[in-house]
């Protein structure tokens, strides 16, 4: 498969990612230094620590299914803001979708129970798909129509949506069982995706998340909409001079990126909690905005970047089992994250201030001319 | 007027910047108390000349000399320590800022050293405003007021820093008539009242004949003609701005021109800031044809090629493209109807700077069957070909066609705008300052381009600052001034003279002096 190539030649294919790609593993290592001087100054060995961290994220069959898990929600998170940012939209509001998306399937997959799995199922993910991705349409439908600042839309729109889901939960949509203080009745069993490996979270859905990662990947890096999508995020003005409706663009971007979450929301009701429960997410979104934007809205870079994040985050349980509190973990967690990024920032300000010096010579250059 | 001893003096000034002499061997002295006119078509040194009086620009060779003593690399800060202040054509404003916030910003007046003191700062502004009989309201926010009031707080920013030499820059440019009459009313009762300089760099000739006492002409760097206002009129200072008629070889015409491609009928559109900017204006186009658009930056031809185009409401009027009426469509659909578009600024709207040379030579045939099998799946190869196939066959040079456009030089960039537009389909092209910043042998490619199009039978709208562009290629050209149609020129000879003196307002008799 062609695709695939590019897929694993990824970024050694061009010579421009492989600088990024060096920054990045210094980075990476100068984060990890941080990391032990803090696990050595509190008491702790920081080799045991790392190689507890190791071993916690892939040691065994359930670890490295927890991982992989882990990876495919955080890529599917970080995708969801790369499509809304390719087209010029950034979606603050994954979270809030993803609830939706996680409450509207759970109630499908709850008050259908006894309907046939291939009815049920896929009114489930149409649920989601459409919870989500309708919830992002109206901050998108209200920058594109009255220019209202998507950031903050879709941040208030999160709080909306997470209260109101606790709400229901706990009200109205309320399970009659024992023993469960907040959460939708249980789906039907035949609907649940099967665990691959036992004890872990890896599920069916591992494949499901993998097509959606390819599809996104194809749109915006393969089609005339993602080209579209990429001209008018990178330029408004001349998107709209060349003949490129960037409004549409924007809701199109917006409604996927709502749609994605919402289906995230999905798997984790579908494959691990078997119902709605408050705790669906833990931020997952942020969690997945983080890897886009460390790697640029680059698809094929975010799909990577996840593994490794879901890594860092299984292992961090690794290194609590030997002892080493959670806080410190947490810690080396927050030193290697805020290293990569503050990487990322600082080679574009460098790049960018670099950029904007050789412009201003052009421009004295033409000013002299003209 | 009074001439005692000179308060500016230019001796031997040249500028040379890479490629272009902007000011050649320019000597003259601007006196007190005198309003002191400098015009010129665009890049005839102008702005260069005041840049280097205000310190932004250093010569090349000559000297300098303020209140008669030689300045050498001095600063706009030392340049407005010795009272030479100048009012840029855009404002420097804190727009969210008060009245007196920007007036005093920088040298606010504090109450126990770090508190902003507002009595005093609106006591300070008004002072300064009665000083000079500007009113003005301190407390408004600078957002707030028109843009001639702006204008005033930028003059009086440059006044309350101690300016008594002022250099205008095109300061009509952005108002209003009405605007403009009360800006001379306040350029007169300085000059007369307080004793000040006043320089104004300006394309609009009865407002030299209105508020200038002396007049100098530039033309390509060199000082033309240094006069006394009273003693010249609009049309030699026409003549002498545009320069004498060469006897220019203007290419052979293919045929006849054929059908109308472009029509415009009383078209009415107003400018980003609401002023009426074409103002009833009627034109036609045909196939195998060059109108040529001869105007001064600011006189509604901007407006005209972006209400053709699709990118700025039309408020009156009709616009016909390849006989479909095109009001109210959206730039994509009338690209479709085969009009392509060189916009005059290629930084903001021509290039997609971000994007590589090969986004941009693509952009509007992405959807193409021959790039993106079934409008969708776009085909590496073919595309890579056919932008590498333009790439080649219009010079452009730079590393390759996956660099960011942006890292471009201003030439090849033109090329890039010039290649996607001219291998467009249609028969309607609208190119606006095509050469702009370019070097002399992408001029002549560019040049080369137009023409052979015109062979090919399109019908172009060609608008260009430089008249030599505009004449030499066109096969008729109409004047604008103001947003009208001021005057219209065919046959084998044009006279420039004629055509420098219907773009600069000739026949607009009701304003000026």
């Amino acid at each position: 498969m062609k695709e695939l190539k590019y897929l694993f030649s990824f970024p050694f294919r061009k010579k421009i990612n492989l600088g990024y790609l060096f920054s990045l593993t210094l980075s990476v290592l100068l984060a990890l230094l941080v990391g032990a001087l803090i696990m050595h100054l509190s008491g702790h060995d920081p080799a045991a620590g790392y190689k507890a961290m190791l071993s916690g994220a892939l040691s065994t069959a359930r670890s490295r299914g927890d991982t992989l898990a882990k990876s495919a929600v955080l890529c599917l998170t970080g995708l969801a803001v790369a499509v809304g940012a390719q087209a010029g939209i950034f979606n603050v509001g994954g979270e809030g979708q993803l609830y939706l998306g996680a409450l509207a399937s759970a109630a499908v997959g709850g008050y259908l129970s006894g309907w046939p799995a291939w009815i049920a199922f896929p009114l489930a993910l149409l649920a989601a798909i459409a919870a989500g991705g309708l919830y992002a349409l109206l901050p998108g439908w209200l920058k594109v129509r009255l220019k209202v600042n998507e950031v903050i839309t879709t941040i208030m729109l999160n709080s909306a949506a997470i209260y109101l889901c606790k709400y229901l939960v706990n009200g109205p949509l309320k399970t009659g069982e024992r023993g469960i203080s907040a959460g939708t009745v249980k789906i039907g069993a035949a609907f649940a995706f099967p665990k691959l490996i036992r004890l872990s979270n890896l599920t069916a859905s591992i494949f499901l998340s993998a097509f959606i990662a390819l599809a996104v990947w194809y749109l915006m890096k393969r089609t005339a909409t993602g080209y579209e999508m990429k001209l008018s995020g990178q330029n408004p003005r001349f998107a709209g001079y060349i003949g490129i409706n960037s409004g549409r663009l924007m809701l199109l971007g917006m409604t996927l990126s709502g749609a994605i979450c919402g289906l995230v929301g999905m798997f984790e009701v579908f494959g691990i909690h078997k119902r709605f429960v408050e705790a669906v997410s833990n931020e997952f979104y942020y969690d997945g905005m983080l890897v886009a934007m460390i790697m640029r809205y680059d698809p094929v870079g975010i799909i990577l970047m996840s593994l490794f994040f879901g890594a860092l985050k299984i292992g961090a349980t690794g290194m609590e089992q030997i002892g080493i509190p959670s806080e410190i973990v947490l810690i080396v967690q927050s030193i290697v994250i805020f290293f990569m990024a503050a990487e990322n920032g600082i080679t574009q300000s460098l790049k960018e201030r670099l950029v904007q010096r050789r412009a201003r010579k052009a421009a004295r250059r033409e000013e002299g001319a003209a | 007027m009074p001439k005692e001893a000179p308060i500016v003096r230019f001796e031997h000034i040249s500028m040379q910047f890479p490629g272009v002499l902007a000011n050649d061997d320019v000597s003259l002295s601007v006196g007190k108390g005198e309003v002191f006119a400098l015009v010129g078509e665009n890049g005839a040194g102008k702005s260069t000349l005041m840049n280097i009086l205000y310190g932004l620009n250093r010569p090349t060779s000559g000297r300098l000399f303020i209140k008669g003593r030689e300045v050498t690399r001095h600063s706009p800060a030392q340049a407005i320590a010795m009272g030479v202040g100048m009012v840029h054509q855009h404002f420097k404003l804190v727009p969210s800022f008060t009245v007196s916030q920007n007036i005093l910003l920088a040298c606010e007046p504090r109450k126990g050293g770090f508190l902003y003191d507002f009595g005093e700062a609106r006591k300070r502004v008004e002072a300064l405003s009665q000083t000079y009989g500007l009113e003005i309201d301190p407390d408004a926010r600078v957002d707030e007021l028109t843009i001639g009031l702006q204008q005033r707080v930028e003059i009086l920013k440059t006044l309350g820093r101690g300016a008594d030499v002022l250099i205008l820059d095109e300061p009509t440019a952005v108002l209003t008539p009405q605007e403009s009459e009360e800006l001379f009313g306040v350029i007169r009762r300085m000059v007369q009242e307080r004793g000040m300089t006043v320089i104004i760099i300006t394309h609009k000739l009865y407002e030299v004949m209105a508020v200038s006492h002396r007049v100098a002409v530039m033309r390509g760097g060199k000082l033309v003609g240094l006069h006394e206002t009273r003693d010249v009129n609009q049309r030699i200072l026409a003549e002498l701005m545009v320069g004498r008629n060469l006897e220019e070889e203007r290419p052979e015409r293919a045929g006849a021109p054929g059908e109308a491609l472009i029509r415009v009928e009383g078209l009415k559109v107003r400018s980003d800031r609401g002023l009426p900017a074409v103002n009833g204006l009627s034109l036609t186009v045909r196939a195998g044809e060059i109108l040529g658009v001869a105007a001064v930056e600011g006189n509604g031809q901007s407006e005209l090629v972006e209400a053709i185009c699709g990118m700025q409401p039309i408020e009156a009027g009709e616009i016909w493209v390849e006989g479909v009426r095109v009001n109210g469509m959206s730039p994509g659909k009338i690209r479709a109807l085969g009009l392509a578009h060189v916009p005059e600024d290629r930084n903001a709207t021509g290039v997609s700077g971000a994007a590589s040379v090969s986004d941009n030579l693509l952009a509007g045939r992405q959807r193409e069957r021959r790039f993106a099998a079934g409008g969708i799946h776009m085909k590496k190869k073919a595309i890579r070909a056919y932008v590498t196939g333009l790439f080649r066959r219009f010079d452009i040079r730079g590393a390759g066609v996956s660099v960011q456009a942006g890292s471009l030089s201003g030439g090849n960039m033109q090329k890039v705008v010039v290649a996607r537009e001219f291998s467009a389909d249609g028969r309607c092209l609208v190119v606006a300052q095509p050469t702009r910043g370019v070097d002399i042998g992408a001029q002549e490619f560019i040049h080369r381009c137009i023409l052979d199009k015109r062979n090919a039978g399109c019908a172009i709208l060609l608008v260009s600052a430089d008249l030599d562009e505009v004449l030499s290629l066109s096969d008729r050209v109409i004047t604008l001034f103001e947003g009208r149609i001021t005057g219209e020129f065919t046959g084998a000879s044009i006279d420039k003279q004629d055509v420098g003196y219907a773009m600069t307002g000739g026949r607009s008799g009701e304003v000026g002096a």
